[in-house]
């Protein structure tokens, strides 16, 4: 990714509502073409960073930009190479899905059917897009938000939570669209999200944010550098086991959350070590699934940590590329 | 981009608020029928009535007032002279006397000058009834809930955000918003009048001339005279009412705007129903209090500052008769100066409203 221009760049941007700070001088940026992870717990920030970037706030101190047009004061500029979609899908459930689509598609020029026709498609909404949104089940509107937010060609998408609200059928097929946009079209993708599995799944890139301020952003394999291994391991003997387990160097051991399970985590992989140790005992071993430590764990660490326990510095945010800027 | 802008507000109020305007038609039927049979049963005929010429209703007037006189001397003779007996508080029948007297010159004033009064044309009539009195009162209050939901309804809905996160500055939203709502309430306020003016074609029975020329008083209180009268042509004065009635639905949707930029959906309508009715309300209360403390009609006057008072300046247009003393207040002076009033009002209201869009951080 190094080489290709940023477009988005959020430099020590601040943010407090009354007392509250939402944000502390985040700095973190999007290089275009890549898929990039915005991640937080409820109430870390990532809301209001959208909502900056989309111009709808303006930050007490720092920048963003996008496109080199800084999101408040350059919005109607800014505002041309993305599309967005926030986490309650914005739509008039008084008109039908196609209209809604010419009204926002009005706000950008002409309105042209087909690239409308072609989107009902592209989110598989062709058959509903007549039906007036107040029908709509939380999946159909997520996916005529996310056809929304592709009117007009952007350069950019900003998705808020895109999977909320849907079910699992509804996440893949999310996915899959995504990656696609990613890889055929060279949409830059940002979004947020507190479903791992899907950030890791997509992302190029993640940022970690936790209580308004960053905590580790960075190319998804360099954050996730945490070398370890969970096992799940189903047992006969669950007490026997966690006994035996418990001896073997290196191994921490516990109770699993399904029934007749254990669940083991490592820094090296013992996994053979393990099996052979129950087998040994008369343990009968049913199964034995082992996964390295990914993002959820990094995620745990840095976000579930208490307040003043220690924790390493976030390595310093990449640095940003020159950038050609048209004005 | 503008045009699209607006071409889209009239699209969203037109579709989620259909029923509103169906319903108002729908009244306006009822009221037509209801009219229109009572007019039968009364008038016992189905068509309208022969026209009248308006110099043969003030021939009329003039005989009619010459035998109320006629009378009230015989009752004041009767009663045995002098100052004359009390009909009631404040009248005595010298004044009343004195004042068909009055009438009786008022009315030929005219017909020597040839001078048609306000009242002589059906499509006048329409233009002081339609675009002023209750029917705009109400349509008013209509208007006002419309443009509250403006931007309140697009919070509430939680549609606002993605819409200012398009790439038109704020400022041509809320233009393009208060725009459309001008647009549709101008339409409305069209057809009203225009249905204000068939209905009492029929009574009067003739659509009668759309030009020639019409006079207005210029201070109600005063007798007719060539100091007191404007004369206007016809298509003039039906423009000025529109325009001063658009004045007033302005005023009444810059005030919503305001209050619908700053709050939620139910918030915006309960406050500007609540400032449209509750303001009239109590203001009448005060005004009425005032005068029966003072005894002066005009005491109250300077509640006139206040917009909700002046916000259909065509019923302070007097017609040219039945002046006298408790017809102060009205004419064209009057309905000069509401509208200047409400000139001011609107200018404010707006600023206020774009000032607080401008810089409004929508936080969600």
């Amino acid at each position: 990714m190094l080489g290709m221009a940023a477009i988005v760049e959020v430099d020590r941007l601040s943010k407090s509502f009354g007392r509250v700070r939402a944000l502390h001088e985040i700095s973190f940026t999007v290089a275009e073409g890549e898929v990039f992870g915005f991640l937080g717990p409820n109430g870390a920030g990532k809301t209001t960073t959208i909502r900056i970037l989309l111009g709808l706030l303006n930050s007490d101190a720092g920048t963003a930009r996008i496109g080199g047009f800084d999101c408040w004061t350059g919005h109607a500029k800014a505002a041309r190479l993305f599309g967005a979609t926030l986490e309650q899908p914005a739509l008039y459930g008084f008109l039908s899905g196609r209209d809604n689509l010419r009204l926002f598609a009005r706000l950008l020029g002409p309105v042209d059917e087909a690239q409308i026709t072609e989107l009902l498609g592209l989110v598989g909404m062709t058959e509903r897009g007549d039906d007036k949104v107040k029908r709509y089940s939380m999946g159909m509107r997520q996916r005529l938000a996310l056809a929304q937010g592709m009117l007009g060609k952007p350069r950019l998408l900003i998705l808020d939570e895109p999977t909320n609200g849907l079910d699992p059928n509804g996440i893949h097929g999310l996915r899959i669209l995504l990656r696609k946009l990613a890889t055929d079209q060279g949409l830059t993708i940002f979004f947020s999200s507190h479903l791992l599995s899907e950030v890791e799944e997509l992302c190029d890139r993640v940022v970690v944010l936790h209580r308004g301020e960053v905590k580790v952003a960075g190319p998804l394999s360099e954050v996730v550098n945490v070398k370890g291994f969970n096992y799940r391991i189903d047992v006969s003997d669950v007490d026997k086991a966690i006994e035996i387990v418990r001896s073997i160097e290196g191994a921490t051991v516990e109770r699993g959350t399904i029934k007749d399970s254990i669940t083991v985590s490592s820094k090296t992989d013992l996994a053979r070590i393990i099996n052979q140790a129950l087998v040994a005992t008369g343990i009968g071993v049913d199964q034995l699934v082992r996964t390295e430590k990914g993002l959820e764990d990094v995620y745990i660490e840095l976000t579930g940590v208490a307040p003043g326990s220690p924790l390493s510095a976030p390595p310093p945010p990449p640095p940003a590329p020159p950038v050609a800027v048209k004005r | 981009m503008f045009i699209r802008l607006v071409r889209n507000e009239l699209e969203k109020t037109w579709r989620s608020r259909w029923i509103v305007f169906a319903v108002m038609a729908g009244i306006f039927v009822l009221i037509a029928g209801g009219l229109y049979t009572f007019y039968v049963i009364s008038q016992h005929r189905w068509s309208p009535p022969p026209a009248v010429a308006w110099q043969t209703t003030l021939r009329d007037e003039i005989v009619a007032n010459q035998s109320s006189i006629t009378q009230l001397q015989q009752i004041k003779q009767q009663q045995g002279g002098g100052a004359g007996g009390q009909f009631g508080r404040g009248f005595s029948i010298d004044d009343v006397i004195a004042r068909d007297r009055q009438a009786i010159v008022d009315d030929q004033y005219l017909l020597d000058n040839n001078i048609a009064p306000l009242q002589s044309y059906s499509i006048t009539l329409a233009a002081l009834f339609g675009l002023g009195g209750i029917v705009m009162f109400l349509l008013l209050r209509v208007f006002g809930w419309l443009a509250s939901e403006q931007i309140a309804g697009e919070r509430s809905d939680r549609t606002i955000a993605i819409l200012l996160s398009r790439p038109m500055s704020r400022d041509q939203l809320l233009l393009a918003k208060a725009v459309a709502s001008f647009l549709i309430s101008l339409a409305v306020v069209v057809v009203t009048f225009l249905i204000v003016y068939a209905m009492l074609a029929f009574i009067e029975g003739s659509f009668g001339p759309l030009t020639g020329q019409i006079a207005i008083a210029v201070d109600g209180s005063k007798p007719v005279g060539s100091g007191n009268l404007v004369v206007m042509s016809i298509p003039l004065f039906v423009l000025m009412c529109l325009g001063a009635a658009m004045l007033g639905v302005l005023c009444v949707q810059g005030m919503s705007l305001l209050i619908s930029v700053v709050t939620g959906r139910w918030a915006a309508i309960g406050i500007t129903l609540a400032v449209l009715f509750g303001a009239a309300l109590v203001s009448a209360i005060v005004s009425g209090i005032i005068t029966v403390i003072s005894g002066d009609p005009n005491s109250a006057h300077f509640l006139n500052y206040l917009f909700v008072n002046v916000l259909v300046p065509v019923s302070a247009i007097a017609p040219v008769f039945g002046n006298s003393p408790a017809a102060a207040g009205t004419g064209m002076n009057e309905f000069g100066s509401q509208l200047v009033t409400l000139g001011v009002w609107t200018v404010a209201f707006f600023a206020a409203a774009w000032l607080f869009f401008h810089r409004k951080q929508e936080a969600g």
